[in-house]
């Protein structure tokens, strides 16, 4: 075997005839032994959630389901369609081996429904490769669009023709899934590595980041897991001009000072840095941008986004906002950062998923490594880079009431 | 899959459904799990909120009801279980044996609480009226108001005066403590609650009877003497007469009033239109007055108990100013506040002329009276206080009053010594003060500051300083007990310690204003009635404790579009210079109307019901934080009042959806869902039609899970039914599925309406017509300007009368 192979470099491998006669209690432990942790976002281990869906599915005797999450919730980071466009015969072999694993005979593609062309390559592949998966059904199923739509949870009420909102875990849907099923939920990306670690024992040492935002040359890339984030603006062309700072994750991660470029691209470097991989973009924030008004943009997109149905997400998203807009419109009072940290804490211990769980995380990270933006706009009553505009007029107020 | 394919929920089929109250049933398999270090016995696999509820815990919820499947969606019930890394929500956590819960914890309370300020903050809803709360005899402030704005007078009356007698004196000289909680200040300003009332008071004294609460009751043949005829013993006698009991009210006074009117200036109370006001009284059966008998002088408790009174109520005020206590009181030109106002109201000479120098001493109401009574006499006058304007207990319109019509106000000075000049006053001798720490009235403390001594030169000096109860007669009247504030002392039914005598306002409480002193009249008519009943009067007063009980306001933000308060017409300042006329002109039938349709009615029918509250009060939630940001910050939804039996008010709406669940999985009719997106989610019926064109089948069950008011279920209110008159055979189905009887078949099998006053047999035309004439269509005048009784073209030949 020569070098590790890369996702986006693999060739069509023969996987699915290499398993041969594999039980699938050895097909979980290669896969365990390899390490591979779930491409969405959380680093889940594949194979503890293979090994629960195969329990389940063994004890209920429902019939299990395979479903691979091509659905690229930010809208920003289109790694999923990135890779059906370049290789969509190993997120199908994949999908097989999982199905294999978990004992299913059904399986779906969960695309959005902006990605037309890659449900076209997505379908031409299934039916290429139909004759291997052994009466295997696979189908594509599209989401509803938005950025909740992507959620495991909110996946599956989409599945059972509900409105795309989050549910309580647990249990887990390896353990109670679609339409009470035990699902096996896989990023398209963690499923993709599948053929390369059974054929071949490939170690899934790297992952697609998209890279955005002031670089030269934005575009999806393939980075091994503890590149250094400056490495990867790097491989995209470098920083276009003076940057601000890195913003890692997508719309609900936190933004890095640009000095932290030394900060390693993994799940756990990323976590004590305050931040999480979520979607895997990393953006690069220009100079002139005020930290501010970006921290209130990502909220603000939270607050239309989120599914509506816990409290701390659906209001706490909204009044978040109003406060950073309100700081943003000079509008801002010493205690309004205390305040943020507050409702942040709240946020990160009430909320239903990962969505409001993880949000907290861009006022941590602004606040601690952008103090100065906010204390100019609070103390000062000014922006520091002169860009931000007043966007309210009012801000919230306690009123005494008897 | 299709739209309406329905599934079971994950936890469902795991959860056995075991009542929350009760015992497990047997046979069920449990195991042992650990709430807040008690051991709870739990059948397996059910939630732990079931668990702790059969356990008698009380974790908060509003999303959860036993027969549903849990949603998560309030966490309001997250606690914190060991193995965790963050609470989870016990209503969908399922119990596994020997799991360790934690479910009150102070972390847990505040977080709880953030989540109740946040549905708070997007609540755009009323719960109870801190008007009415404010207002110490508890007027139903929306509800008159609401009358008022529907041109009502006379309802109004009756309602406004269950509470309130005098309307007309309280809506010239009340404080307002209920304007100054009003929610429309939210908005942008309080409702002008005083004035509104002051114009009905205006209305009633034109009438010949003024409209009372209820009609007086039958005779009792009991005898109830009240002594006082100021606010609270006027009001005393007012409701004890309306009780049936004979009345006879003395007064040291040959006139009636008490200090509304030899103490409140004319420019502030008419007399002619307070004498007007009182005489409701006199209009009672079975009412005397008895002017110039002075307790003490002209009789005793005693006397009035062997004349046959079987009750005596005291109200006869505080009439007996403070002394300063200062080198030089004793001057002449030291006035007494009190007797000044006495005399200027009787007409009598004043010793404050054109050319006086008047220095006022206090900050309360009857140093305000005095100040700008001596400015209409011509003086110059200033009024000095020992802390600031905010201190002051005047209300804050007389003191800026006061200074438009120029007198001075002189703050942070305390008096030392009076200065004589030629064997009488020459000026006061003040001592600058700083603020301290706050006081037993939470007040700041004066604290005089050393050789900060100055002079001001005046020839008169008026302390006011707070008034006492003159209690001369006090050591003649055995039974009754003194306060060290030389306050006659009762329990909590105002009865002293005498069985039978009863004592209420500034003799009870000190000099305090007059809507508290009305409220005390009010209590004692009510407490003396029990009395004469023969009541357990501990038991009175037990129960009069609890009713008066203040409830605890939560703090909800309501958006309202803006509309400024209708302004009182006022006498112009130059005007008030030497001229006691009445300073506020009233409202006018239109303004007074508008301004009572600015009232947020902010009443919700499911306070006491609704679980949003009780949770909010249970976590203290009396303020917020997200009040009076832009418009987009809230919601305003319209309401849907058009279902004939469920009443939907979005606004109250907390997304808990619980309705969709009731009536998706346990009613089918699946007439709620989610709506719009994010912050704008919204549990409404699809595409937000009227729920009356959904599948709704008026069960009722959404209503009834609710935890707020957002869903009620309607008074009976039952509309014509539209009937098309070609189809109609007579087949007589309505008749068979009417729910309320409402129609019939006569025995020639036509159909009948059953009305209050008999059967009418319906023709065809008749049905159909029935529709055409809804009561609240406009009907066109004839020609000759009358009205007309229904349009000629849809008027029925008249219809036979069945048995004619």
């Amino acid at each position: 075997m020569p070098a590790n192979p890369t996702l986006l470099e693999a060739r069509a491998t023969r996987a699915l005839e290499a398993i041969g006669e594999t039980t699938p209690d050895e097909l979980v432990a290669l896969i365990e032994r390899s390490g591979l942790r779930g491409r969405g976002g959380a680093g889940h281990p594949l194979a503890h959630k293979l090994a629960a869906a195969r329990a389940a599915a063994a004890t209920s005797g429902a019939s299990p389901l395979v479903v691979a999450n091509a659905y690229d919730a930010d809208p920003a980071s289109p790694l999923s369609r990135t890779l059906i466009t370049r290789g969509a015969a190993a997120i199908v072999d994949g999908v097989a081996i999982a199905a294999r694993i978990v004992a299913s005979s059904e399986a779906i593609v969960y695309l959005h429904p902006d990605a037309k062309s890659e449900r076209a390559a997505m379908e031409r592949a299934i039916a290429e490769r139909r004759p291997r998966l052994g009466g295997l059904d696979v189908t594509t199923a599209l989401g509803p669009g938005g950025f909740m739509g992507g959620e495991e949870s909110a996946l599956m009420n989409v599945l059972e023709s509900r409105r795309a909102m989050a549910r309580q875990r647990p249990p887990y849907p390896a353990q109670q899934g679609v339409a009470m099923r035990p699902t096996l939920i896989g990023c398209a990306e963690t499923l993709a590595w599948l053929p390369l670690i059974v054929d071949g024992g490939a170690a899934p040492l790297t992952k697609l980041v998209s890279v955005t935002g002031a670089v030269r040359a934005p575009g999806v890339y393939e980075v091994a897991l503890g590149t250094t984030l400056g490495a990867i603006l790097e491989k995209a062309g470098g920083a276009d001009g003076a940057l601000k700072g890195i913003h890692v994750g997508g719309p609900t991660s936190g933004i890095l000072a640009a000095s932290r470029a030394d900060v390693r691209f993994d799940f756990e470097d990323l976590a004590a840095a305050g931040v999480h991989m979520g979607s895997a973009q990393v953006r690069a924030v220009p100079a002139t941008a005020c930290i501010v008004a970006e921290a209130a943009r990502l909220w603000s997109y939270l607050e239309r986004e989120n599914c509506g149905i816990c409290v701390p997400c659906r209001v706490g998203t909204a009044r978040v906002t109003g406060i950073l807009e309100g700081v943003q419109s000079q509008l801002g009072r010493e205690s309004d950062l205390a305040w943020l940290g507050e409702l942040g804490d709240h946020m990160a211990a009430f909320s239903l998923c990962g969505f409001g769980l993880t949000a907290p995380s861009i006022l941590r990270t602004t606040m601690r490594e952008f103090a100065a933006d906010y204390r100019a706009h609070i103390d000062e009553r000014r922006c520091p880079t002169g860009t931000c505009a007043v966007v309210r007029s009012r801000r919230y107020e306690t009123m005494a009431q008897p | 899959m299709s739209l309406l394919e329905r599934y079971v929920q994950p936890t469902e089929s795991q959860m056995p459904t075991v009542s929350h109250q009760g015992a497990i049933p047997a046979g069920q398999p449990t195991c042992t799990i650990w709430i807040d270090g008690h051991e709870v016995t739990a059948v397996v696999g059910e939630a732990i909120l079931r668990a702790a509820q059969r356990a008698g815990f009380d974790i908060p919820t509003l999303c959860d009801d036993e027969k549903l499947a849990p949603a998560a969606a309030c966490r309001m019930c997250l606690v914190n279980v060991e193995g965790f890394d963050r609470p989870m929500p016990s209503c969908h956590l399922a119990v596994e044996p020997g799991m360790k819960v934690t479910a009150v914890s102070d972390e847990l309370f505040k977080l709880r609480r953030q989540n109740l300020e946040y549905i708070l903050s997007d609540h755009n809803a009323y719960c109870m009226p801190p008007c009415q709360i404010g207002c110490p005899t508890h007027i139903d402030i929306p509800g008159f108001l609401e009358l008022m704005a529907k041109g009502q007078h006379v309802e109004a009356g009756r309602l406004l005066k269950e509470t309130l007698p005098f309307p007309y004196a309280l809506g010239l000289v009340c404080p307002a403590p209920c304007q100054e909680v009003c929610r429309r200040g939210l908005v942008e300003e309080e409702i002008a609650i005083r004035q509104c009332h002051g114009y009905f008071g205006e209305v009633y004294l034109e009438m010949d009877e003024a409209p009372t609460p209820f009609p007086q009751r039958t005779a009792t043949g009991k005898r109830v003497a009240v002594v006082g005829a100021g606010p609270a013993g006027m009001t005393c006698a007012y409701y004890t007469a309306l009780n049936g009991h004979a009345v006879t009210v003395f007064d040291q006074m040959p006139k009636q009033g008490g200090m509304l009117r030899y103490g409140i200036p004319e420019y502030r109370l008419p007399k002619v239109k307070l004498d007007k006001e009182l005489n409701s009284v006199w209009q009672l059966r079975d009412t005397e007055f008895r002017g110039g008998m002075a307790l003490g002088r002209d009789f005793t408790i005693d006397d009035l108990l062997a004349q046959g009174y079987d009750a005596v109520f005291l109200g006869i005020g505080a009439w007996r100013s403070n002394e300063l206590r200062i080198p030089g009181e004793d001057l002449p030109g030291v006035i007494e506040a009190i007797s000044y106002l006495n005399q200027n109201a009787r007409g009598d000479p004043v010793p404050v002329g054109k050319r006086s120098k008047v220095v006022v001493i206090g900050g309360g109401f009857t140093t305000f009276d005095c100040a700008r009574t001596s400015r209409r006499l011509g003086a110059d006058v200033t009024v000095v206080y020992r802390r600031s304007r905010k201190e002051m207990g005047a209300h804050y319109s007389e003191v800026d009053d006061a200074e438009h019509e120029g007198i001075r106000l002189e703050f942070f000075a305390a008096p030392v010594r009076i200065v004589e000049k030629n064997g009488r006053v020459g000026g006061v001798e003040f001592q600058r003060m700083a603020l301290g720490e706050p006081d037993a009235s939470g007040r700041r403390r004066p604290v005089p500051i050393e050789g900060s001594e100055f002079v001001i030169e005046c020839d008169t000096v008026i302390p006011a300083i707070g008034q006492v109860p003159n209690l001369d007669w006090y050591d003649r009247s055995p039974g009754l007990r003194k306060s060290r504030r030389e306050t006659i002392v009762t329990n909590g039914a105002l009865m002293t310690d005498r069985p039978g005598v009863f004592a209420g306002g500034d003799v009870q409480m000190g000099a305090v204003t007059v809507i508290q002193s009305v409220a005390q009249g009010k209590l004692a008519a009510k407490a003396i009635d029990r009395y004469l009943a023969g009541d357990d009067m501990a038991a009175v007063a037990e129960e009069i404790d609890e009713e008066e009980k203040v409830p605890e306001l939560i703090d909800i933000v309501p958006y309202k579009p803006v509309e400024p308060q209708v302004r009182m017409p006022f006498l112009p300042f130059e005007q008030r210079v030497r001229s006691f006329d009445l300073i506020e002109s009233g409202y006018d039938k239109a303004a007074a109307e508008k301004e009572a349709a600015r009232c947020l009615q902010c009443v919700c029918p499911d306070v006491g019901r609704c679980h949003l509250q009780r949770l909010s009060l249970e976590h203290g939630l009396t303020d917020n934080r997200f009040h009076r940001a832009e418009p987009v910050d809230y919601h305003d939804y319209e309401y849907d009042f058009s279902h004939d039996f469920i009443l939907r008010d979005l606004n109250k709406c907390i997304n808990c959806t619980q309705c969709v669940r009731i009536c998706r999985d346990v009613i089918g009719a699946n007439c709620y869902g989610l709506m719009g997106a994010g912050y704008d989610s919204i549990v409404t019926t699809p595409w937000n039609v009227s729920l009356q064109y959904t599948d709704c089948v008026s069960c009722g069950a959404c209503a009834e899970t609710c935890p707020t008011g957002a869903l009620m279920m309607r008074e009976r209110d039952l509309r014509t039914y539209e009937l098309d008159v070609v189809r109609c055979i007579y087949c007589g189905d309505c008749v068979e599925v009417c729910p309320h009887g409402a129609l019939g078949e006569t025995p020639n099998f036509e159909l009948a309406s059953y009305r209050r006053f008999g059967t009418t047999v319906l023709a065809k035309e008749e049905l159909a017509v029935a529709r055409t004439w809804k009561p609240s269509e406009h009907i066109p005048a004839n020609g000759d300007g009358k009205a007309a009784v229904r349009p000629p073209e849809v008027r029925p030949p008249a219809p036979p009368r069945w048995g004619a």
